[in-house]
């Protein structure tokens, strides 16, 4: 037995080796947001939250949120209308064309990100559209539709159709049926979908690296901070960046606990 | 009878991708073959542009992408094959612990998660060397500005997208048809490779596939981390759009990048029954 005992605690050493691995730049990234000297000096002399105030009191940081929450929105609508409907041909229905429909529609998710964006740069050149927030809109949509519309697929897998056929013969119509029967047994997957859409888009970089123009999306300002002109401002925005897209998700995900038992204590 | 409505269901998405995936790529191949440093699309086409791409040595960088996504899936795939065996193993509270804190680094931008590792390798002041400086009074040099750094750089980014899709692979191997193997006097090894790597084949197809794919666009690691070692493609095409205003010398390069794309993809998604895998 002590032979199996062994291999258990390898594999926690390795489970834990890797789990620090991935964290280990993240805190790496708060760490530097705690000092205030320009050139990064690890152990700091002063540990602060200047940087924050700094950020906090900084108009850009405003403007990075805006636009990136700007973008990630527009994503998760489209993303959203696109994959439910998208899905009840993906998984659904069955139905002559589905299997390359199936195929497809995953081709934008292999495929490489920055080469998506500048395709789609150069088609708008092209027709003379200038690149801003509104194209960056279409290059994260391109690539996060697909994955949204798998995720609310996932649902329909495990749905009975018998419920719809069975509402069809107490006379219900065919909104109905969308409205009542559909849509409720679809919604866990909307919302996952929904956040999906968001934290993809919010933390895209390659996407918008040829479309967004002169909007900056926060990951793009980061990018370009970190090769060029570094302060302890950035570990900050980079830090409140985060925070903020996992508050949002965080926010959505306890008030649409609330709204369900709401839900059921008025049927009750 | 209702119709089967399942075709006009499927063609809001295809006008989607119709017009913002398959028309922008076709744009880029028209402007590929357009004379040198012109700005419209017009019907005097010449393969100019890919004999000279070859000739003016773009053909490094595409080998630096390809070599570096390459190594990246087979390394990612070594170290996230034992990963998905533990978690799948021991399935359960601590397993789906240890998988939601693995996935949730995805969802930070990965300007972040690179800015952060190039912090912690830093040398002199950096996360890393500066604690063993202050608590051994050990000095250590950096791998930060090598091509081994932005290949560290890629791994790190890219290891969830290889383990996740290789987690739903490992989960297709009946645990009774490893035993009987093992019964029938099998060896660890031609377990592996004769009844779960084949079994496991779909997963760790989809999650290769995507890792790779995902390292030939590449562009922040090398930049970040990389300092000047290594120019990968994405960052040659670049060079060619923003500084030498060569459009369509840039478009032929990115139509290089598709084709190598398409190569691999297509082979792959016709062998695979995503259905089947979702389903699960």
């Amino acid at each position: 037995m002590t032979g199996g005992r062994h291999i258990l605690w390898l594999k926690v050493l390795w489970v834990s080796a890797l789990v620090t691995a991935l964290y280990m730049p993240i805190i790496s990234v708060i760490l530097a947001s705690l000092a205030n000297s320009r050139y990064m000096r690890f152990p700091h002399k002063v540990w602060t939250l200047d940087a924050y105030s700094a950020a906090a009191a900084d108009y850009t940081t405003v403007t990075l949120h805006m636009i990136s929450l700007q973008i990630a929105l527009f994503v998760v609508l489209i993303s959203v209308m696109l994959g439910t409907i998208g899905a009840m041909a993906y998984a659904r229905y069955d139905w002559d064309g589905r299997s390359l429909f199936q195929k497809a529609m995953v081709l934008p998710i292999f495929f490489p990100q920055p080469v998506l964006g500048l395709a789609l740069l150069l088609s708008m050149s092209a027709l003379g559209i200038a690149p801003s927030w509104k194209t960056a809109v279409f290059a994260h949509a391109v690539w996060i539709v697909p994955i949204v519309t798998l995720v609310i697929s996932i649902r329909l897998f495990g749905y009975d159709v018998a419920q719809e056929e069975a509402a069809y013969d107490l006379g219900a119509t065919r909104w109905q049926v969308a409205r009542e029967v559909t849509l409720p047994a679809l919604w866990p997957g909307i919302f996952s979908g929904a956040l999906f859409a968001f934290l993809l888009s919010w933390s895209n970089l390659p996407l918008s690296v040829y479309t967004s123009g002169a909007d900056t999306p926060l990951p793009m300002w980061l990018f370009s901070r970190t090769a060029t002109n570094y302060s302890p401002l950035v570990p900050a925005i980079a830090v409140i960046g985060t925070f903020v897209s996992g508050f949002i998700v965080v926010a959505l995900v306890v008030l649409r606990r609330l709204a369900a038992a709401i839900a059921r204590r008025a049927s009750t | 009878m209702r119709r089967n409505p399942g075709p006009w269901y499927a063609l809001p998405l295809i006008g989607f991708l119709l017009v913002f995936f398959a028309a922008p790529l076709v744009v880029v191949g028209w402007y590929s073959l357009m004379p040198a440093r012109t700005f419209d699309l017009t019907t005097a086409f010449t393969f100019d542009n890919y004999r000279a791409a070859f000739a003016d040595g773009y053909g490094r960088p595409l080998m630096w992408s390809l070599i570096g996504a390459t190594l990246t899936t087979l390394i990612a795939g070594l170290l996230a094959w034992p990963t998905a065996k533990i978690l799948h193993r021991h399935a359960g509270k601590w397993a789906s612990l240890i998988t939601t804190l693995i996935a949730l680094p995805v969802f930070i931008s990965e300007s972040v998660r690179l800015f952060g590792l190039s912090v912690f390798l830093m040398p002199g002041g950096g996360i890393l060397a500066g604690t063993l400086n202050a608590l051994f009074d050990v000095q250590i040099g950096t791998i930060l500005n090598t091509r081994l750094a932005a290949l560290v750089g890629m791994i790190y980014i890219h290891f969830p997208f290889m383990l996740f899709p290789l987690l739903l692979g490992v989960a297709m191997i009946p645990a009774d048809r490893v035993e009987a193997a093992r019964d029938l006097g099998a060896s660890r090894w031609a377990v592996l490779r004769e009844v779960e790597l084949p079994l496991a084949a779909p997963g760790l197809l989809i999650g290769g596939l995507l890792t790779f794919v995902l390292c030939l666009g590449a562009n922040a690691e090398a930049a970040i981390l990389g300092g000047r070692a290594v120019t990968v493609i994405t960052a040659a095409i670049e060079q060619r759009f923003n500084y030498a205003q060569d459009w369509p010398m840039g478009a032929a390069l990115t139509v290089l990048v598709i084709a190598a794309t398409a190569v691999l993809v297509f082979p792959v998604l016709r062998r695979i029954d995503l259905d089947r895998i979702i389903k699960r």
